[in-house]
């Protein structure tokens, strides 16, 4: 032991600045939040200098989690917000990667411009996210938007988007996939190109059809890069807060698990930490279920990882 | 089965110039019968094979399988089975799925396919691997798969680029008489592409040999040895090659230092009437060797010694109109002559020697 410590100080030495980074930035507050989801803390009992009030939470245990669990209403209707959630990041997701493989697939067949497309494609990832938010709330707007303008232009029903209603959630739905395609389209535009060319080769040798070409080369070709970007994608829409509250604010109908967290928080009479800390420990816990469950499917079919 | 034709085939590569990678390619192949393509890198090897499979535009003239002009048919309908340098096995298939994949594309019956895939492995014993991954699999064993996937597929033409090249040289010995066996036992016509002359002289029934998209010769290895049609097919013929010097003609033959190589008179009045005042004189190292101080001889200074146990190769200068021209010698490999040492060297037979034009060079016949 010693002698494994004396020979590989210097590597301890290089790495010990990332662990306590990722200590103090990480893992504290993943522990401290924890520990409130087990309290009644908020903001009337929180400790509070200015007033030289001293902390009087207590620990209640696991009252909170029943309370979510419970589906009350008065704390956020857990089972249907996870539900809204899971719908979400389904068609995010689902979205992204089709739209993204196709535009892929286009893009690296050979043809004049290819360079010009593929930046062109980029742009939405470029720009930053919030630039995009409001742009695309404007163009939802009902009155002045110019989605709606085409709409009546078209003699078509020009519905208010970002209302009390499911448009809203479609609506940030697509702005969403408008986002994050790209990113989906240039990972497996990166996927397609390291597939070799002699297996199309081969494969149109062997009497494959197109489709047979894509079932049998490009798929099974892709199939790392998508497994990672889909799990990648999966989190990132799981935890999207950025796109559905700078477009919809608070909407009860485009409230997602995230959200809601944020949301009690930050708003209401008194601002509930420890019922968004319990959500926070929810968040955690469905999104390592998930990603445990997919890696043992993606175990099963052979793909190491 | 089938025989296979390219009339006067041409790839062009557009460009400034065009790139006529493969140029005016005229050559029959006849039924069963394996067919060695060889010449040194960019001579448009691989791209007349990929022609014939299919995958490579025939710009000008036509590509015949089976006496029916298939130019314009997809590789699908040319009734082809090609092994890729790369061996290009499909990575998420095991070694059974790869050799049964065409079979299953065409609809054939899952126990038909099964039948057929180990009837193929057991003559490539690749029995034990065939529920493997390639990934899984040495270089050699992959080699075979890559020939399995071929084989099953019962094609009228096989065709191969360079399938060899990734193996170590034992292996590629071994592998090169298996391949020359199975065709054999098959009888399936079989287009191989190599850069190797070992390779091509010892598997093909006829060679024939590339250089910048075109045919030099097309013969027996035995008939490229011995006749080459001009310089280029005699110096990348044999190893190692052949001794090619442009040299002065005297009235009786070929002025080589010391040494004056007489040539028959049709010879000589067949240079005469081309107006020629010099040949390239090419000669092969075994058909050279030491001579006593006698006898015609040159005097060749030793540069480099390669024994390889039976014989040895000497590496040696002699000058010629007071330039050194370097020669390889083949001598007896239990006496070799030491570095710097002078030594006489003389032709074993008047008539194993090689003519050409020195402009065009082409064979000179004598
Ligand atoms: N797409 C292309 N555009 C222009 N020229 C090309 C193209 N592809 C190949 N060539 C040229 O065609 C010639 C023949 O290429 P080919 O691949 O057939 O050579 P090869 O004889 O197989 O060589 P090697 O032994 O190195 O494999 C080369 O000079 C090459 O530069
Ligand atoms: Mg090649």
């Amino acid at each position: 032991m010693r002698g494994f410590f004396s020979r590989h100080w210097y590597a301890y030495a290089m790495v010990l600045p990332a662990v306590i980074v990722t200590g103090v930035l990480v893992v504290l507050p993943l522990l401290q939040g924890a520990y409130y989801s087990f309290t009644n803390i908020n903001e009337s009992n929180i400790a509070n200098p200015v007033l030289d009030r001293p902390a009087s939470y207590e620990f209640t245990g696991l009252d909170n989690y029943a309370n979510v669990l419970s589906g009350d209403a008065s704390y956020g209707s857990f089972w249907d917000i996870l539900l809204r959630t899971l719908i979400w990041t389904f068609a995010c997701v689902g979205l992204h990667f089709v739209i993204g493989l196709a535009l892929a697939l286009l893009l690296n067949r050979p043809m004049r411009g290819r360079g010009v497309y593929r930046v062109l494609l980029i742009l939405p990832w470029a720009v930053p996210a919030f630039i995009s938010a409001f742009a695309w709330k404007y163009m939802f707007n009902a009155q002045y938007g110019i989605i709606n303008q085409v709409l009546r232009a078209l003699g078509l029903p020009d519905p208010v988007w970002l209302g009390q209603s499911d448009l809203a959630l479609i609506a940030v739905i697509l702005v969403n996939v408008w986002l994050g395609v790209p990113f989906m389209m240039m990972t497996l535009l990166g996927g397609l190109q390291s597939i070799s060319g002699s297996l199309y080769e081969a494969a149109e040798i062997d009497g494959a059809t197109p489709w047979q070409k894509f079932r049998n080369v490009t798929m099974p070709g892709l199939r790392s890069v998508s497994s990672t970007v889909i799990l990648l994608g999966t989190i990132w829409t799981f935890n999207m807060f950025a796109v559905v509250y700078l477009i919809t604010g608070i909407n009860p109908n485009t409230r997602l698990l995230i959200t809601y967290a944020f949301e009690r928080f930050f708003n209401g009479a008194s601002r509930d930490y420890a019922i968004a800390s319990t959500y926070g420990v929810l968040i955690l816990s469905v999104l390592l279920v998930f990603a445990s469950v997919y890696r043992r499917a993606l175990r099963r079919q052979g793909e190491v990882w | 089965m089938a025989e296979v034709a390219y009339v006067n085939a041409s790839r062009v590569y557009p460009g400034s110039p065009p790139v006529r990678a493969v140029d005016e390619l005229k050559l029959d192949v006849a039924d069963g019968e394996f067919l060695v393509l060889v010449g040194p890198s960019g001579s448009g090897k691989s791209t007349a094979l990929r022609m014939l499979a299919g995958l490579e535009d025939v710009d000008e003239g036509a590509i015949e399988i089976g006496g029916k002009d298939v130019t314009n048919v997809p590789p699908k309908g040319r009734d082809i089975a090609m092994v890729f340098q790369s061996y290009a096995l499909y990575p998420h298939m095991t070694v059974g799925e790869n050799m049964g994949f065409a079979l299953k594309l065409r609809g054939v019956s899952k126990p038909d396919i099964k039948a057929k895939v180990a009837e193929a492995a057991k003559m490539l014993d690749l029995e034990k691997y065939l529920d493997r991954k390639p990934k899984a699999l040495s270089g050699g064993q992959r080699q075979r798969v890559a020939m399995g996937r071929a084989i099953v597929r019962e094609p009228s033409v096989f065709l191969m680029d360079e399938p060899l090249s990734n193996l170590d040289a034992k292996l590629r010995v071994e592998t090169r008489a298996n391949i020359a066996a199975l065709q054999r036992r098959l009888g399936t016509t079989t287009i191989y592409v190599t850069h190797d002359q070992v390779e091509a002289m010892t598997m093909g029934h006829r060679v024939a040999v590339l250089k910048d998209g075109l045919l030099q010769q097309c013969d027996t290895p035995r008939a490229l040895y011995e006749t080459p049609a001009n310089a280029f097919v005699a110096a990348f013929i044999g190893s190692p090659g052949m001794n090619l010097k442009t040299v002065p003609l005297t009235a009786a033959g070929a002025q080589l230092d010391g040494l004056e190589v007489p040539l028959p008179r049709t010879t000589l009045d067949k240079v005469g009437a081309d107006g020629l005042k010099e040949v390239t004189f090419g000669v092969r190292p075994e058909s050279l060797g030491l001579v006593g101080a006698g006898e015609d001889g040159m005097e060749l200074t030793v540069e480099l010694v390669e024994e390889l146990g039976a014989d040895a190769y000497v590496y040696g200068s002699v000058r010629i109109a007071d330039q050194p021209e370097r020669f390889i010698v083949r001598v007896d490999g239990r006496t070799p002559p030491a570095l710097g040492q002078t030594v006489r060297v003389g032709l074993r037979d008047h008539s194993e020697i090689h003519l050409f034009n020195p402009e065009t060079g082409a064979r000179i016949e004598g």
